[in-house]
C-alpha cells in the first residue's frame, strides 16, 4: 500500500514538473512576442505584410488589414527641393555619441551672418548675434563636473588616436569612463589616470587588448598608476573582464614585426596547445605571446631575432627566453638554428 | 600543521607602552635605532632574538613588526619595555597588546591553473592580471583575509587577526578548488 502511494507520489511531481515546464515555456514565447514587432497579419494570419510608406500604414497583402497607421518612416528623407538636398537625404544631424561631453546633442549657431532666409545680417544685429554665439558657445559646459568629463573625454580622444584604436573602442571608453563619475570613483584620484584606465579596460573589452605600457606611453601617468586605477574601477564598477588571453595579442605582434599569416597561424596554434598544457597561468600574456611568435617565426623559416620580438613585445629577451624554453619542452618542438 | 607547510611569515602588532615618548633620548641610549624626523615620524628600532622590528612614536604607541609568531610579539614588547625602563623611560605595566595582520604562506602541492580558478571563483571575488601580477588574489569574507594564489600551488595569506584566521583561509581556498576539480 505504501509502495503505491509513493509512487502515485513520484507521478504526479512528475507531472506537476511538466506542467510547470510547459507554463514557463508558453510564458517565455509570450514575452519573445512582445519583444519583437507583430509580422503576422492578426486577420488572417498571413505573414506578408507591406509598408506603404505614401500613406504610412503597415496593410496586409492578402486581406487588406490596415495593421499599423501613421508610423514613423525610419528610411532616408524623400522629398528634396533643391540639388543640396537631393544629395543629403537625411533628416537628422551627426549620430549620438558617448566620445563628446554632451553626446553630440549640442546647439550651434552658425558662424556665417545670414538668417533663415539666407539674407544677411545687418550690421546693428550682428554684434548681438556675435555676443548670442559666444554664451551659446560658452553654455555648452554648465558647471566643474561637465568641464571634467570634457576634458576626460579630449584626453580619451586624444590617447585612443595617439594608439589608432577604432570607433568603437572609444565609445566603450567613454561609457567605462561616465559609468565611473556616476559611482563617484573619480574623487582621490587624478582625471588622467582614471581616462587611461578606462581605455585599457575599453581595449581588453573589445578584445583588443593593448598593454599597460602602450597606453602608459601615450598617457600623462605612469604604468603604475593606470595599472591601479584599472584594478579599482573594475572592481567597483564589476567589469568582469577575463584576464587576456595571448592569442589576442598575436596579429598586432606579427605585423608589427612584418610576418606572414603562416607565421601568426602557427603561433595561434602553439598557444592553444600551451594554454591546454596549463603553460600559460600565472604569466604575462604578452611574453608567452612573443616567446611562440619567436617559436613560430623559426618553424616557417622566416627568422626574426629575440631582440627584434622583444622590441615589438615590450618584454625581455630573458622573458622569451624562459617562456621559449618552457612551451619548446613541454610541447616537443624540436627547433634548429 | 595541516599538510599545507602552513608557515607564518609575519605577525605585526600595536600597543601603547606610555603616554608619550621623547624619541631623542631614546635614539642616543639605544644602539642602533634610527630616527629621523623628515623622512618619518617614528623611531625605528631592531632587536633579534627572537628577531623583530620597533616602530616607537612620540605618543607612546609602539608598532612591533617581522615577528615570527604570537608568542614572539608578548615577550619582545615585554623586553622592549624593561629595556626603556632601564635608561629611565617610564612604560604602562601591563600594555594592550593587538595583533594587527598576520602573513602566512602555505602549499597546496599542485600545479594549478589560474584562468581556470578565475571563472570558478567568479571575476567579482577574484583579482588576476597577469600582465600586472602573477598572483591570483582571492579576497574572502570569512574569515576576512586575502589569499594570493600562485599557479606554483603555493599560497600567501594575509589580513588575518589570528593564526586561526590563516588556517581557515587556506582550508576555504582548498575546498572551493576541491569542490571544482581543479587540485
Amino acid at each position: 500500500m505504501v509502495e503505491v502511494e509513493r509512487t502515485r507520489y513520484s507521478e504526479t511531481s512528475e507531472r506537476e514538473k511538466m506542467r510547470a515546464m510547459i507554463k514557463a515555456r508558453k510564458e517565455k514565447e509570450k514575452t519573445d512576442d512582445t519583444e519583437k514587432p507583430e509580422v503576422i497579419c492578426p486577420e488572417c494570419e498571413s505573414r506578408s505584410l507591406e509598408h506603404d510608406y505614401e500613406r504610412a500604414e503597415l496593410v496586409c497583402a492578402d486581406c487588406g488589414l490596415v495593421v499599423d497607421a501613421e508610423f514613423v518612416d525610419e528610411g532616408p528623407e524623400w522629398r528634396a527641393f533643391d540639388h543640396d538636398q537631393r544629395m543629403k537625404r537625411s533628416r537628422v544631424g551627426a549620430p549620438m555619441t558617448y566620445t563628446i561631453h554632451d553626446k553630440g546633442l549640442s546647439t550651434m549657431i552658425d558662424w556665417r551672418n545670414r538668417d533663415s532666409y539666407g539674407k544677411s545680417i545687418s550690421s546693428k544685429n550682428r554684434a548681438q548675434l556675435y555676443r548670442l554665439r559666444k554664451w551659446q558657445r560658452r553654455i555648452r559646459v554648465s558647471n566643474a563636473t561637465e568641464r571634467n568629463l570634457a576634458f576626460a573625454l579630449s584626453e580619451l580622444d586624444r590617447m585612443a588616436s595617439a594608439l589608432g584604436l577604432p570607433r568603437t573602442v572609444r565609445e566603450t571608453a567613454a561609457v567605462v569612463y561616465r559609468k565611473a563619475v556616476d559611482k563617484n570613483l573619480i574623487r582621490g584620484r587624478s582625471i588622467e589616470g582614471v581616462a587611461a584606465a578606462a581605455l585599457y579596460a575599453a581595449c581588453r573589452q573589445c578584445s583588443v587588448p593593448r598593454t599597460l605600457d602602450e597606453i602608459g606611453e601615450v598617457s600623462r601617468v605612469s604604468r603604475k598608476e593606470i595599472g591601479r586605477t584599472y584594478r579599482f574601477i573594475s572592481r567597483e564598477l564589476s567589469l568582469k573582464l577575463m584576464p587576456t588571453s595571448p592569442i589576442d595579442y598575436v596579429p598586432r605582434f606579427c605585423s608589427g614585426l612584418q610576418l606572414k599569416g603562416e607565421v601568426q597561424s602557427k603561433s595561434v596554434e602553439i598557444l592553444r596547445q600551451a594554454s591546454e598544457k596549463e603553460l600559460t597561468s600565472g604569466r604575462g600574456p604578452t611574453g608567452v605571446a612573443a616567446a611562440a611568435i619567436y617559436i613560430a617565426s623559426i618553424l616557417c623559416g622566416d627568422r626574426r631575432t629575440q631582440r627584434e620580438v622583444a622590441d615589438v613585445a615590450g618584454v625581455t629577451e630573458v622573458t622569451i627566453r624562459n617562456r621559449y624554453k618552457e612551451l619548446a619542452e613541454e610541447l616537443d618542438i624540436e627547433i634548429i638554428l | 600543521m595541516t599538510g599545507y607547510n602552513l608557515k607564518i611569515e609575519n605577525v605585526v602588532a600595536s600597543t601603547k607602552l606610555a603616554e608619550s615618548f621623547d624619541l631623542t633620548k631614546i635614539e642616543i641610549e639605544f644602539e642602533g635605532a634610527e630616527y629621523n624626523k623628515q623622512k618619518f615620524p617614528g623611531l625605528v628600532y631592531r632587536v633579534s632574538d627572537p628577531k623583530a622590528a620597533f616602530l616607537v612614536f612620540t605618543s607612546g604607541k609602539v608598532v612591533c613588526t617581522g615577528a615570527k609568531n604570537v608568542n614572539d610579539v608578548h615577550t619582545v614588547i615585554k623586553n622592549m619595555a624593561k629595556k626603556l625602563n632601564s635608561i629611565g623611560v617610564e612604560t604602562v605595566p601591563n600594555p594592550d597588546i593587538t595583533v594587527q595582520n598576520i602573513v602566512a604562506s602555505a602549499d597546496l602541492h599542485a600545479v594549478l591553473n589560474l584562468n581556470a580558478i578565475a571563472i570558478g571563483l567568479g571575476l567579482e571575488n577574484i583579482e588576476y592580471e597577469p600582465e600586472q601580477f602573477p598572483g591570483l588574489v582571492y579576497r574572502i569574507d570569512e574569515p576576512k583575509v586575502v589569499v594570493l594564489i600562485f599557479s606554483s600551488g603555493k599560497l600567501v595569506v594575509t589580513g588575518g587577526k589570528s593564526p586561526e584566521d590563516c588556517e581557515q583561509g587556506v582550508e576555504v581556498v582548498r575546498q572551493q578548488l576541491d569542490s571544482m576539480g581543479l587540485l
